[in-house]
């Protein structure tokens, strides 16, 4: 009897089972997608702003000349589809780059779309254009660019001053949609109109955002859903909550710990969790202006004190990885090997460096009597404040007596700017996993973003010579090298790269989540439902 | 009115210790929930004083291996995510609660007394300026004003107690004006004129100690509702900064996440601050009924 | 009682100047404006692109100009445009009231049924094991962050619903919000019941040792007639003060509610619109709130005059 009824069971459980099996590969039509909001982001035109929080909500808005493969996890320049253009070819001498455009796209309003848009949209971030973006933020991305020309209404060419290869990188980020001449960046900002699969609807601060399908969409038969809702919820706490209960389909990407998703798993055995890295680094910034940290060694002595796996363990459960500037592998293509990174000081056995710490502390005349007191500045957000309190606590062990100083947001960068702090804790995020986008955006001696302003003129050159190298190996080999004496000048350095989660109910198909970047997978055109 | 002559004589300190004494035990045992409240007001002074000495761990030091620990025998009230002592952070805590609480109390306290008592005992165009201060400060919601004054003064321990003591002073202004009003009239405060006593002295000598009854009453509610603003200052993100322990900032955002992996995390600071301003509370309801003769039973 | 009014009224615009000077200086002295905020993201501040912003808000004007600006248009009815989302600052402001004022209306309500006939209760049987009992679970109520109970409240329902009261869509009629809003009111409430509770008690007893009371029991009327009828109808008086003050002091729970609850109310827009130093929410919402509060005074002074003839009011 009891055999019977197992086999049964088993019988009830495998028909089940092929069941769901089946409609999983023939996608439905249908259905809203409801997903939890961290913040309430300060406008939905991407090229205005510089965070995520934008990039999820609006990247279906729009579309790129060319986008990363939506379902390849790890971005690379082998993994770059046409989008807006149907196809592009860089010159013999590597300084144009020309793209063909696809017929037949219409704007949200109804206007077609053309060369002249493409024209448009990088006249606007070069500042050319008469219109002005309140803000700006990635100008830099394309100071290499002398010129955008057009052909007709469906060719557009990119005029570059040298080679750079990872010109295909930046227009294929999420941060680089294409947008329309004929609405101003204001309108943008309050309504904007894209190509993409989805049109927006309204956005309530601290309520919702609300998109809808595209029904013109220019590829036939997507969107799957029929609109997106972002419900703002401010507390982590309070939005598991909802994502537990069913109230939303999705977290917010890339915002689950360790110890949050455990907590989902026992309350929902079918949520669907993922941690990957999100490129983004805990960075440590010292005034080398401001005695004592004008002298190296001093530096140096900090950098030694550091305990970069107790940073993950503390802060991240563990989810995080050891590396420099750039990403480590395998999600990231351009980081450091292990066994290069073995050989860059202050990565080694932790003991042995806090020793060396030690006595060139007490060498600076400092000592566990008459500790060196410092403040440690960083802003006044957990994300920030947590690795700062772990690093106040690390430093005691080498006669640095550290206070925590927060900084409200809102006056953090213009303090940094001022160079009105000691030791400092930042986070920097990469918009892409590119060498050309972290070196120059962070340690070019006259970048806007290089803190420390660290300076270096030789390895300035080796930027450059990187940046215009097309074979990707030798490119990497240069690379490695420039992080390795990043990381050894005490540039920056670095403490860890974070991994965190995302978790969605299992009837949210066809979503795949970006392992190298949280700016670029969101375009979420063919996702679909299946209840 | 026997505080014309405080001229105290060493028999007199004796014998008015003495009465204090009995005093102290006859008000004891008509308010039990009076004496609780005070011992518990004690407890938590005597953990702020001797923190260093009933506590095992450092309440800042960090430690991954013994991360989110439930409450156990090495850690009876758990640990946080970072694997620091949440026993050793409340009681470090109390000093921070008790230094805002206490400090902002004070000075919100001194500037209303100084408000008031110009206020009711000058008069004319002072007074009226004055009131118009306190309505404005009245008008506006005390956690509105506190959050408002402690983004601009920036999250630091003095500032968090000056953004605290600021919406208190009405309060205490509007009741030690009323008070004066009605000593101004009152015999001793003339006997004192006729004598060529100066207004400040009268004002500080005579009319000020007699309003230390309603002050102290005032300042106790007022100790209970500073340590609660303190809490929800920094559970909005303003307020004393990481890493001292305060009661409030341990119930914060980070924290807050964790409100069903690792419930201890918000039950025990919460409790803290809960019987912390339940102890003022009961000590000052009972002082209250003593020093307030209108509503003694 | 003419003149009073008169006289009140325009102390009333006098405090409402003052505040308006207060919240306008006092944001400006709060480190950071828009721009740096706007910039923020970006991990920089381009000088250039910063001062081109402010000068589109109009943030570089002299502060007197700024202030006459907003006081000028607030008097024409034109709030400005909310620095963030480029919309009419009523239009942001506006919608956001009801939720509050439901939220609050609902803590006030809970606050009068459970606070007052506990309040009477505990002062008839004054000194009682019960006396005692409301008294302690009233005091605990004064004690508690408000946000810890919403905390702890959430962490019941989960444990006990798997669900929980949390505000993810506009709640579709009369009884889906009340479901909605009355667990958030239930946690902001607590604490006004228990002062209306406490207040309500200590004036009962100062009524019951009044004279009249006296003469009404010694002409034999029935005990609980004596108390009822006339004990807590003179008793009420002080409690409406308090009720009119508490409306003001709930603001303080809303905020720390509304966020624990995620409710888009008018509170948690203003911490978030201090945050983002969003000046014309800031200003014209604590304009909007320190009016409400100093209304409700000024009414109450004005139901005092008319309901206790023992109040006379000199001019």
């Amino acid at each position: 009897m009891t055999a019977k009824l197992t086999a049964l069971a088993a019988a009830v459980i495998a028909a089940a089972a092929s069941i769901s099996a089946v409609p999983a590969a023939e996608p439905k039509h249908g259905g809203i997608l409801r997903i939890y909001h961290r913040e309430t982001p300060p406008s939905l035109s991407i090229h205005e702003e510089a965070t995520f929080s934008v990039n999820v909500p609006a990247m279906g808005l729009f579309n790129n000349l060319v986008i990363y493969d939506q379902h390849v996890p790890q971005n690379s320049m082998q993994t770059i589809r046409p989008e807006l253009a149907t196809s592009w070819a860089w010159s013999k001498d590597n300084l144009s780059l020309t793209f063909k455009l696809r017929h037949g796209v219409t704007w949200h309003d109804g206007k077609p779309f053309s060369a002249k848009d493409v024209k448009c949209t990088f006249d606007l971030l070069q500042d050319k254009a008469q219109d002005k973006f309140r803000k700006n933020p990635r100008k830099d991305w394309y100071a290499n660019v002398a010129d955008v020309t057009i052909n007709g209404d469906d060719e557009v060419t990119f005029h570059l001053r040298r080679p750079q290869p990872s010109l295909l990188a930046m227009l294929a980020s999420g941060y680089t949609p294409i947008y329309p001449c004929h609405v101003s960046p204001a309108q943008m900002r309050t309504h904007p109109i894209g190509t993409g699969p989805f049109k927006f609807v309204e956005m309530k601060q601290n309520e919702s955002i609300k998109l809808v399908r595209n029904e013109n969409y220019w590829k036939k038969g997507l969107p799957y859903l029929d609109g997106i809702e972002y419900t703002i919820i401010r507390n982590r706490a309070t939005a598991v909550l909802a994502f537990v209960a069913g109230k939303v389909d999705m977290t917010f990407p890339t915002e689950m710990t360790k110890a949050l998703i455990a907590d989902i798993k026992k309350q929902d055995p079918t949520a669907i969790c993922e941690i990957k890295p999100i490129n983004v680094n805990t960075n440590l910034i010292v005034n080398r202006d401001s005695p004592p940290f004008n002298d190296p060694q001093l530096r140096r002595a900090m950098a030694l004190a550091l305990d970069r796996k107790a940073f993950i363990d503390i802060i991240l459960q563990g989810e995080g990885d050891i590396g420099g500037t750039l990403l480590p592998p395998p999600e990231g293509v351009w980081g450091m090997p292990p066994d290069v990174l073995k050989t860059v000081a202050g990565y080694g056995d932790v003991n042995k460096d806090r020793e060396e710490a030690r006595a060139i502390m007490k060498k600076l005349g400092y000592g566990p009597d008459k500790p060196l007191k410092i403040k440690v500045s960083t802003r006044n957000l957990a994300t920030y404040r947590d690795p700062a309190v772990v690093l106040i606590d690390q430093l005691k062990q080498i006669y640095i007596d550290g206070e925590l100083e927060p900084v409200e947001s809102s006056a953090w960068f213009a303090k940094v700017a001022r160079k009105d702090y000691s030791v400092g804790l930042n986070l920097t995020g990469n918009g892409i996993d590119d060498p050309d986008q972290a070196f120059y955006e962070n340690y070019a001696c006259t970048s806007e973003r290089n803190y420390t302003h660290y300076c270096n003129k030789d390895l300035e050159k080796l930027f450059d010579q990187q940046s215009a190298e097309t074979d990707v190996d030798k490119r990497k080999k240069l690379v490695w090298e420039i992080d390795k004496k990043l990381q050894e000048d005490v540039a920056r350095p670095v403490l860890f790269h974070a991994r965190t989660g995302t978790c969605w109910k299992p009837y949210v198909k066809n979503l795949t989540i970006m392992s190298n970047s949280a700016y670029n997978g969101y375009r979420f055109e063919d996702i679909w439902l299946d209840k | 009115m026997a505080i014309l002559d405080i001229t105290p004589t060493p028999t007199a300190e004796v014998a008015s210790a003495d009465t204090l004494w009995t005093k102290i035990r006859y008000h004891a045992v008509a308010h039990p929930l009076g004496l609780a409240g005070a011992v518990i007001m004690l407890v938590f002074v005597f953990a702020a004083v001797f923190a260093d000495f009933i506590t095992a761990y450092d309440p800042v030091a960090t430690n991954a291996a013994i991360s989110l620990l439930p409450p156990g025998h090495a850690h009876p009230l758990g640990t946080d995510a970072m694997g620091r002592d949440i026993y050793s952070r409340i009681v470090y805590g109390a000093r921070i609660s008790l230094a805002v609480g206490l400090g902002s109390t004070a000075l919100g306290s001194i500037l209303g007394v100084i408000l008031g008592l110009a206020s009711g005992y000058i008069g004319g165009w002072i007074d009226l300026v004055i009131q118009r201060i306190v309505d404005i400060l009245q008008a506006m919601p005390l956690l509105v004003l506190a959050l408002v004054m402690a983004a601009s003064l920036g999250p630091a321990l003095g500032n968090t107690i000056v953004a605290i003591a600021i919406p208190l002073i009405p309060y205490t202004a509007r009741v030690i004006r009323s008070n004066t009003l009605a000593l101004r009239e009152q015999p001793f405060v003339e006997a004192a004129r006729a004598v060529g006593m100066s207004e400040l002295r009268i004002a500080v000598r005579h009319v000020l100690p007699n309003t230390l009854a309603p002050l102290i009453v005032i300042a106790t509610a007022q100790l209970g509702a500073a340590i609660l603003t303190e809490a929800s200052l920094s559970f909005l993100g303003l307020g004393v900064p990481e890493p001292h322990p305060s009661w409030g900032r341990m119930l914060s955002e980070s924290a807050a996440e964790y409100v069903r992996v690792a419930p201890w995390l918000v039950v025990f600071p919460g409790l803290a601050i809960s019987l912390a301003v339940f102890g003022t509370n009961l000590f000052g309801d009972a002082l209250r009924d003593i020093l307030d003769p209108r509503l003694r039973d | 009682m003419g003149t009073y009014i008169v006289r009140r009224f325009a102390l009333m615009l006098l405090t409402l100047f003052g505040i308006s000077v207060l919240i306008f200086v006092m944001l400006r002295m709060v480190p950071g404006n828009i721009a740096d905020i706007l910039f923020d993201a970006a991990g920089m501040i381009d000088v250039s692109e910063k001062a081109k912003l402010e000068h589109e808000l109009g943030l570089d004007k002299p502060i007197i100009v700024q202030y006459a600006e907003w006081i000028s248009g607030l008097a024409r009815g034109d709030l400005g445009y909310s620095y963030v989302s480029e919309k009419p600052a009523l239009d942001e402001i506006a919608p956001r009231i009801p939720i509050t004022a439901k939220l609050a209306g609902l803590a006030l309500a809970f606050s009068v049924i459970f606070g007052v006939p506990l309040g009477v209760l505990s002062a008839v049987k004054q000194n009682s094991m019960l006396d005692y009992v409301l008294r302690v679970v009233s005091l605990s109520g004064l004690s508690m962050p408000a946000f810890w109970l919403g905390l702890l409240i959430l962490m019941v329902f989960v444990s006990a619903f798997g669900s929980i009261p949390i505000y993810t869509d506009p709640p579709q009629g009369f009884w889906s919000a009340l479901g909605l809003y009355s667990v958030p009111a239930a946690a902001v409430g607590f604490r006004s019941s228990a002062l209306v509770m406490r207040l309500t008690r200590s004036s009962m007893l100062e009524v019951l040792r009044q004279d009249y009371i006296r003469t009404a029991r010694a002409k034999g009327a029935a005990d609980w007639m004596v108390n009822y009828r006339h004990a807590l109808r003179n008793a009420l008086l002080p409690v409406v003060t308090v009720i009119g003050i508490e409306a003001a002091f709930l603001m303080g729970g809303l905020i720390v509610t509304e966020t624990v609850f995620n409710i888009p109310g008018v509170a948690r827009f203003l911490v978030e619109a201090i945050r983002w130093r969003d000046y014309p929410i800031v200003q014209n919402l604590v304009m909007f709130i320190a009016a409400v509060a100093v209304a409700v005074n000024f009414l109450i002074d004005l139901l005092y005059a008319v309901l206790d003839p023992r109040i006379r009011y000199a001019s």
